[in-house]
């Protein structure tokens, strides 16, 4: 199997496509696969040049961290729960999400959605539930990982915008469920950073690894 | 008073401590290379135990105490377990007030399920991912604070090493991967609250993060370890070529039987032996009782029911079947122990201070709560007991004095980093992270000996001298180089402790000493003198 990568040695430098060659089983995850080349005393390139060990990101690799957020074959998704075998290919291609700054290979800067949710007080604060109907949909919610994959496929969202993006929304819906004082306030910059610039393409949902319905949190807020 | 505090790592035990010093007025530098939804406390899947008002019928507190010290092997402190116990019930009503999305019952009060070595129900949980639901409430009040500007989260930001003068520390050097470079910060105190030792051993059911790193320098650095050979070998882990998959306890807090296959017919090898509750007796026992077996040991669910393991436990059901292809509500699964928490870290006292003064240790890193064997639902209340603990020992201290001239040792390790960093070794770390785990896994199992462990300290005393004549290998991050010798010297620490104890205790069992030796029931505590490695028990 050919492995192509597009690899970044720094935030300001050029990026560059790099392919490997991969023989071995295809049940393994493409966070196996990097494992794979990365573990190998020498690492060469498909050229058979010798080559630098290739940046990613991991924590749980089990896909509750988010952490291994990239694009396989053009599609967003999590390196640890993207087996090869499902991949349909000869050829696997890896890229950084391209929302984000590349700090090197395909380790980004995801502070962005934190720094979102920061300036615009998305925070509980006092509990003050009111009528506690959706507790279902209060725990899928919080399981978000914020590894930005909703972000990554959105037609709407682009890093620096004023729209903020599907995870922006699902934490808009924790602080409106639980704290009923804040619920306008919250409604408010939710319909200023979310509300207007949502085409309602629902990608997001779809790669979500924690199978948000993000439509569910945009019903209640848009109902208020 | 103190006014800012740095807190190195941003779990759950980091953020309980940032968020009760913020809550009275401190400035807060949560310092971690990545968001706290990376941190190993996400994967905390069972739950977390306390004594509330509507306690299963005959429970108390004290039970709680004497569980939680009989399941250590009486190793833990009395006085400081009773604290953790005491304190459950205010951490659950401080963890439903920041917004925690506890799993309810019908008539909607908090649901809790029974867990190993427990003499009644007491965990309560968030499905089966209790740690990620804490995770984000925490994460979202710490935003809380962040955007009152009383807490500062430096990301991409490593631990290199503290900032300690005649037994006091003022702060830490921090390596910024942005910049590439080390900078100093100073503190009124510093809490350190990284984790466990996961690097030694390779890939565990935890968190690749989580190295042992800080342990290891600061150990060179005049803290004292203790514990360190007690490491919890979870019962039920899954295979895969990724790593261990953690079935949670659960899974058997929820029924679940472990059996294996003798014969043609199943047997229940823990029921017939330990009775009713045999299941959910303590994971060091139930991980040796699986070794001893020399089976393929399976875990079967399915007699629950799809509609309760849907319900209950929907994460393990998920994790089964994307990792291993088995349908839990059909099949057994099969199960094998792996290396999951460790009761050993810093030594610390009651108000969570090491030896240095000024300096903390909170979480799965410090050694205080689970003596020689954790209980499944008490770590996730030790990460929250412990933040809220240091936090208001911090809060009553004086500060503001000052620090003494520290710029000889910057200087210094600014040039060594430096110089290290210009070098081009092909020689990769990951290889003798490799080797390491190797090492480890082999010769300190769940059954040691005196022979397997002096093979594992000549294995990693060559290990570390190697490392000491390499120079940095620049296809990965600094952070790699430098960590390096810190978690060799920690291995070196961890076989030394468990070679030292020559007895069996808890999830320390030695095959050439099988019994418990009453004599021994303390704690064993470590310093690093001038290069050696000195043990001693606390007595």
């Amino acid at each position: 199997m050919k492995v192509k990568i597009l690899r970044q040695v720094t935030p300001v430098s050029e990026p560059y496509w790099e392919c490997f060659n991969y023989e071995g089983p295809m049940d393994i995850t493409v966070a196996g696969l990097l494992d794979h080349i990365n573990y190998n005393d020498d690492i060469v390139n498909d050229k058979g040049e010798s080559t630098t060990r290739i940046g990613w990101e991991c924590s749980c690799l089990q896909g509750v961290c988010g952490s291994c957020a990239m694009v396989i074959n053009d599609r967003p998704a999590l390196a640890c729960e993207t087996f090869l075998g499902d991949c349909k290919k000869d050829e696997v291609t890896i890229r950084p999400l391209r929302k984000f700054p590349v700090i090197h290979d395909l380790i980004i800067d995801r502070s962005s959605i934190h720094e979102n949710l920061k300036k615009t007080s998305v925070y509980i604060g006092e509990l003050m539930q009111g009528e506690d109907r959706d507790h279902e949909h209060q725990y899928t919610a919080a399981k978000c990982l914020k590894c930005g994959l909703c972000l990554e496929v959105c037609p709407n969202y682009k890093n620096g915008s004023t729209f903020y993006g599907a995870a922006f929304a699902n934490d808009c819906y924790l602080v409106y469920a639980r704290n009923k004082n804040k619920a306008e306030d919250i409604r408010r910059v939710y319909g200023e950073r979310f509300g207007r610039g949502c085409s309602k393409s629902l990608s997001c949902m779809d790669v979500c690894p924690m199978k948000i319905p993000t439509i569910a949190s945009i019903s209640k807020l848009n109902r208020g | 008073m103190m006014r800012n505090v740095l807190v190195i790592g941003s779990g759950i035990s980091g953020m309980s401590c940032a968020l009760r010093l913020a809550g009275q007025g401190l400035f807060v530098t949560l310092v971690s290379p990545f968001p706290s939804e990376r941190s190993q406390s996400v994967m905390a899947a069972g739950g977390i135990n306390a004594v509330l008002e509507d306690n299963d019928e005959g429970d108390t507190v004290q039970s709680h105490v004497e569980d939680t010290l009989k399941g250590g092997a009486y190793l833990a402190g009395e006085e400081e377990v009773r604290g953790l116990c005491e304190h459950g019930g205010e951490i659950l009503k401080y963890l439903e007030s920041i917004g925690t999305v506890f799993s309810l019952d019908n008539d909607r009060k908090l649901s809790k399920r029974a867990f190993g070595g427990q003499s009644h129900k007491r965990t309560y949980y968030c499905g089966a991912s209790t740690g990620k639901q804490i995770v984000s409430s925490l994460v979202m009040e710490v935003r809380h604070f962040e955007a009152e500007g009383r807490i500062i989260r430096r990301l991409w930001n490593c631990f290199h090493s503290a900032l300690i003068k005649d037994g006091v520390c003022y702060g830490a050097l921090l390596y910024d991967e942005t910049s590439g470079g080390l900078e100093a910060c100073y503190a009124d105190a510093v809490v350190m609250a990284t984790g466990g030792q996961n690097a030694l051993f390779g890939k565990t059911t935890g968190s690749t993060q989580c190295d042992g790193y800080t342990q290891g320098m600061l150990f060179t650095q005049g803290v004292k370890l203790k514990n360190l050979e007690f490491i919890q070998y979870h019962p039920t882990t899954m295979e895969t070529g990724q790593k261990k998959m953690l079935i949670s306890e659960a899974a058997r807090g929820e029924g679940g039987r472990l059996f294996y296959v003798e014969d043609g017919r199943r047997v229940y090898f823990m029921e017939d032996k330990y009775g009713e509750k045999g299941n959910l007796m303590t994971r060091d026992l139930v991980s040796r009782e699986i070794w001893m077996t020399k089976k393929q040991v399976m875990l079967d669910v399915s007699f629950l029911g799809e509609e309760l393991i849907r319900r209950r436990i929907p994460e393990i059901m998920e994790l089964c079947a994307k990792y291993g292809g088995i349908d839990i509500t059909a099949e057994p699964i099969p199960v094998t122990p792996s290396v999951h928490f460790f009761m050993g870290g810093f030594a610390v006292g009651i108000d969570h201070e090491t030896n240095i003064r000024n300096l903390f240790a909170v979480g799965e890193c410090a050694s205080i709560y689970h003596g020689a064997n954790r209980l499944g639902g008490n770590s996730l209340l030790a990460a929250m007991h412990g933040g809220f603990t240091a936090a208001d020992e911090i809060c009553g201290r004086m500060g503001g004095g000052g620090h003494p001239d520290l710029d000889g040792y910057i200087k210094d390790q600014k040039e060594i980093l430096e110089k290290k960093g210009k070098t081009e070794s092909r020689f990769p770390v990951a290889y003798i992270r490799d080797l390491l785990a190797e090492t480890m896994q082999k010769d300190l199992g769940i059954v040691r000996d005196e022979k397997s462990l002096d093979n594992g300290i000549a294995d990693v005393d060559y290990y570390l001298e190697t490392a000491e004549k390499i120079q940095y290998d620049n296809s990965v991050m600094p952070y790699f180089n430098y960590s390096l010798i810190g978690i060799l010297t920690l291995a070196r620490a961890v076989l030394t402790c468990a070679k030292s104890r020559r007895e069996s205790r808890g999830a320390h069992y030695r095959a050439d000493y099988p019994k418990t030796n009453e004599e021994l029931a303390h704690a064993t505590l470590i310093s690093y003198d001038d290069g050696a490695y000195n043990t001693r028990l606390e007595v």
